[in-house]
């Protein structure tokens, strides 16, 4: 099996063919050898002659042109004989060497006509056929059906049919182990580009193995590069800080009128949000804060209080207390994005906070002019903004749904958009319900 | 009593000098490092009251510094980091920083950020709880609820996470500060100070009816009871640890 692992698809397939050429070969030396030292018994071999010799004495004495019609009538069940013409005649390839030679010494006068014994084809349903020459060099054949011949048409329909079974079984099993490692590829496939590269164990054919060696270094290669991309975010939103720290202190300056140092901060305020957006959300893909118990309706609650106090018509129902497990600065950041966006964009929020069943549902409700249906699925998109007049006050790039999105899924929970029936858009997070303290 | 002594350990030039410049106009006195190597001959050499630390040091991980920072001195750290995420917040407020500082920041913020942990330090101000004499309890708690001081964070019995505003967690520390003592609201106001700017009665009565309904959550009854023209009392017993 270690040898079979170094063969490559091509040697598999030659080996299998080989192996099947080898027993065909095989099977007709054996069946050769086996009909060439065929014997019939005395009385069957004294049959053949008998009927031979009279058939042929019989021919002589006839015209031409009447030989074929008598032939036929001096056909048996048994023995069936044609005569031809003295053009060629038909050969049979497993000659029946030692039959003859049989047959020869009963009656030696046939070794003069030219006898030829051989295995009749399959399809001709006979046994053992045979011709002679006449005198004036026309031939008479003949085919006869012995019993004890059986054995010899066995051998050859097994001849025949072995190699094909064998074949087969070996190019069934072949392909099946050559083409195993297939169903782990496709599996790893399917899961590419979600999370940590999965290598795929190599197997199979060296083509295989060469395959998935190269889709791993692919995985890897991929992975690699996104982590790449996300720490080149992450290092260029890291080094704007400071010139971005320097900026805000410098309009501190005196020097500086009042009208422009409100403008500059205003603008220092909006590049910082959005690097921290872009921060948040190359980081929200995976988390090093773990997963911990928190009271989700008191979080809500409090995003909708500090809204408030900042001025906004944000109101809370629903629940007072339900606890889940989640990382809270990443479902507070969802929460937050969500009721910023309704405040923006429907100018008021309705934040609700209910269990049902086994999930915690989270509703945010606004009462603006909501999303058209076809636009929906797009604000999942990171930098899709719907709203295309940068005029507006707006300091996301719109990557506030794609966080919250990546944010409840890592949660294992869902996040719904759909406008609501009275006007308005209805943001739906579904998280999974805390298991029950042990007290 | 002389200006605060604060150092500045930053590696970004630039930022260095306009950071400093602005911690002087405030009137502190400053001094600078541009590495943590520099840092220590400095914290040798003078007495610091406060350190303001840029976590992104090149050379050491800021962190690393931090923590040796801690081990080795218990100066007060407040700690400036560009990364602003709230991770970097809480692993930093968990090593024990007293305070923390996002990229980009204004002059008074950073003032008010030193004014406050230099306040809390010196102890000078009875209402908080972390005296100098006495190293600041990390844990508080009080009817099973536990309130961790360093993270600035409270959680219910059950062991969950249960956010609060800057406001409602000081007054729940100024509370925490005076149990079993009746509190008028201009006492309150008084007392908490460091974050109500809009300091007015009704102010306080909606941060109280709040931070009540918060601690009853858990289906209790909230150890904050009104004292009928008086003001409010924390009924509940504190323990420190």
């Amino acid at each position: 099996m270690r040898l079979l692992r170094r063969f490559g698809l091509t040697e598999r397939l030659l080996s299998v063919l080989l192996l099947a050429a080898l027993v065909d070969f095989a099977a007709n030396s054996f069946l050769f050898e086996r009909a060439s030292n065929f014997q019939l018994r005395r009385d069957d071999a004294e049959r053949i002659v008998e009927s031979l010799i009279i058939a042929s004495r019989a021919l002589e004495r006839t015209q031409t042109s009447e030989r074929g019609a008598v032939a036929e009538a001096l056909s048996t069940k048994r023995f069936s004989l044609y005569w031809s013409p003295p053009t060629g005649r038909p050969a049979g390839s497993i000659r029946l060497s030692h039959l003859r030679a049989q047959v020869i010494e009963i009656e030696p006068e046939l070794a003069g006509a030219d006898l030829e014994l051989h295995l009749a084809g399959l399809p001709a349903g006979g046994n053992i056929a045979g011709s002679v020459r006449l005198s004036d060099g026309s031939v008479l054949q003949f085919r006869t059906h012995v019993r004890s011949a059986w054995k010899l048409t066995a051998g050859r329909l097994a001849g025949l049919i072995l190699p094909t079974l064998l074949l087969a079984t070996f190019a069934w099993l072949f392909l099946r182990a050559s083409l195993k490692p297939l169903r782990s590829l496709v599996r790893a496939t399917r899961q590419f580009g979600s999370g940590t590269p999965q290598p795929v164990p190599e197997s199979g054919p060296e083509e295989m193995r060469e395959l998935i060696r190269a889709l791993n270094t692919m995985q890897e290669r991929v992975h690699q590069s996104l982590v790449d991309r996300t720490n080149t975010m992450l290092a260029i939103g890291h080094d704007l800080k400071t010139p971005l720290a320097r900026m805000r202190l410098r309009i501190d300056d005196n020097s500086v009128s009042p009208a422009v140092r409100q403008g500059l901060t205003r603008d220092v305020e909006e590049m910082r949000l959005l690097i921290e957006s872009i921060q948040a959300y190359v980081e929200s893909g995976g988390n090093d804060i773990p997963a911990e118990r928190i009271d989700i309706a008191v979080m809500a609650e409090t995003l909708v209080d500090t809204a408030a106090d900042e001025g906004a018509e944000a109101r809370y129902h629903g629940e007072s207390s339900v606890e889940i497990i989640a990382r809270p600065v990443s479902i507070r950041r969802a929460l937050s994005n969500l009721i910023e966006n309704a405040i923006h964009y429907g100018g008021n929020v309705d934040v609700a906070v209910r269990q049902r069943g086994a999930w915690i549902e989270i509703t945010v409700e606004d009462n603006g002019p909501g999303i058209p249906e076809d636009r929906i699925q797009d604000v999942f998109q990171p930098f899709v903004r719907l709203d295309t007049s940068r005029a507006r006050n707006t300091a996301g790039m719109g990557l506030g749904v794609p966080i919250a999105h990546r944010s409840v899924r890592l949660e294992g929970g869902t996040l719904e958009l759909a406008n609501r029936p009275q006007g308005g858009l209805r943001a739906t997070i579904r998280l999974p319900v805390a298991p029950t303290q042990p007290s | 009593m002389s200006a605060p002594k604060i150092l500045l350990v930053e590696d970004d030039r630039p930022l260095r000098t306009l950071t400093a410049r602005a911690l002087r106009q405030s009137g502190f006195t400053v001094l600078t490092a541009a590495t943590g190597a520099e840092m220590w001959v400095t914290l040798r050499d003078e007495t610091i009251d406060l350190v303001v630390l840029d976590i992104m040091l090149p050379g050491t991980s800021g962190f690393d510094l931090f923590r040796r920072l801690r081990r080795e001195s218990d100066v007060p750290v407040i700690f400036i980091s560009a990364r602003g995420s709230e991770e970097d917040r809480v692993l930093g407020l968990e090593l024990g920083a007293d305070d923390y500082l996002a990229k980009p920041f204004s002059t008074r913020e950073l003032a008010a950020r030193v004014s406050a942990v230099l306040r809390r330090g010196r102890g000078g101000d009875p209402t908080t709880w972390s005296d100098a004499a006495q190293p600041a309890p990390d844990c508080i708690r009080f009817d099973g609820w536990t309130v961790s001081t360093a993270r600035r964070e409270l959680r219910s019995p059950s062991g969950a996470m249960v956010d609060l505003t800057g406001a409602e967690f000081d007054l729940l520390a100024t509370f925490l500060g005076h149990p079993q003592r009746v509190l008028g609201r201009e006492r309150l106001i008084e007392l908490s100070r460091t974050r109500l700017t809009d300091s007015s009665d009704r102010s306080i009565d909606v941060l109280v009816s709040r931070l009540r309904r918060k601690l009853q959550a858990g289906g209790s009854d909230s150890p904050i009871v009104t004292v009928r023209g008086v003001g409010y009392m924390f009924k509940a017993e504190v323990v420190r640890s």
